[in-house]
């Protein structure tokens, strides 16, 4: 076999099995031919020594198999799509949880609101004196403080989330074709440091406030009840206790 | 010999030489094939498979009167797989030896 049917074969095995930069691999054993000539040896006992073209051509195979890299990057999709199935319930899960949190949020506020103006639509609020309502009106202006907190960094949370599911997603598409793989993004909330302390400082306070006025609603509420269980006093559940 | 169990080996081989000093292809060849027998061509397999395991590097080095020449060096993965893959290696071939050894006696 001379250089050039070597070389030939040797690039046509290389296509056959789907390797890339067959160029690459013949220009090596260009220069191992060149090599070889240069000290005096015939093409044919060059090509004999380096073994059959098919066989090398097999031995790269090995490597990068091209049929099994577009296998593989057939299970990467099959694997993202169920993957990415329940990934999608679990967020639409957690983004339901946070519009619960969002309308608990409202609802907190406008019981405060209700508490403190002395409002009672529909009766709805059961009945108590309006000092005990407002003081629990304060301690539920806290809890809607500490549940927007509660939103917002939720939100957050959920959004960083997605984003690093999406660079998950991304990054194993890419690893299978072959394409640069990127960094990961973390799961965590990238807040800005001073919006991160804001945030738990609000939550800190909103907290301890609520805590501090509901206990001393209650207080209020058994002093002027005259009783512990102040809400049976006020027949909140449709009977008095003290009967 | 075998041809499969000496392959195996030929990777180490090639990183053992290549700690050395930084070698083109061809040298390599010639290295292995003085050494082991096997047929000239099986080198630049081993060299790719090494390389896209991220265990050798190349580099293009001009050569006096000639086109440049790509060059191959250890990274340092491949500084630290030599190191293992040798001491596993040289434990490997010891027992063996013990083993081959010993039924010798018999």
């Amino acid at each position: 076999m001379t250089k050039n049917e070597f070389l030939d074969k040797l690039e046509s095995e290389l296509k056959k099995n789907g390797i890339e930069d067959a160029a690459d691999i013949l220009g090596e054993y260009e220069e191992h031919f060149a090599f070889k000539l240069a000290d005096g040896f015939t093409e044919e006992e060059i090509a004999s020594k380096l073994g059959k073209p098919a066989e090398l051509a097999a031995q790269f195979e090995n490597e990068k198999p091209g049929e099994k890299r577009g296998g593989r990057k057939f299970t990467t999709v099959i694997g993202l799509i169920i993957t990415d199935f329940f990934a999608l319930i679990c967020f639409v899960l957690l983004w339901a949880w946070e519009v619960i949190m969002a309308a608990a949020t409202v609802g907190f506020g406008a019981l405060a609101a209700c508490l403190i103006c002395g409002l009672n639509y529909r009766s709805l609020i059961p009945p108590m004196p309006y000092w005990c309502g407002a003081i629990f009106g304060l301690s539920f202006i806290a809890l809607t403080i500490l549940a927007a907190v509660g939103c917002i960094y939720f939100a957050a949370y959920l959004r960083q989330l997605m984003r690093s599911f999406a660079r998950f997603n991304h990054n194993a598409m890419a690893s299978a074709s072959g394409r640069p793989v990127l960094p990961p993004v973390p799961t965590y909330p990238q807040l800005p440091a001073k919006m991160r302390r804001t945030l738990r400082q609000f939550a800190l306070v909103s907290l301890a406030a609520f805590a501090v006025c509901f206990v001393l609603g209650m207080i209020v509420s058994m002093l002027s009840a005259h009783a512990l269980g102040f809400w049976h006093a006020w027949g909140w559940f449709g009977y008095t206790g003290l009967n | 010999m075998n041809t499969q169990y000496k392959k195996g080996v030929l990777e180490l081989c090639v990183l053992a030489l290549l700690k050395k000093r930084d070698c083109y292809g061809y040298e390599i060849s010639e290295y292995l094939s003085n050494h082991i027998d096997i047929a000239d061509g099986t080198v630049y397999p081993i060299l790719r498979k090494l390389k896209s395991d991220g265990v050798l590097a190349t580099y293009l080095q001009e050569e006096s009167g000639g086109p440049p020449r790509k060059y191959y060096s250890l990274t340092e993965l491949g500084k630290k797989t030599y190191q293992n893959d040798r001491a596993e290696y040289l434990d490997f071939a010891k027992s063996i030896r013990d083993l081959l050894e010993d039924d010798n006696d018999d």
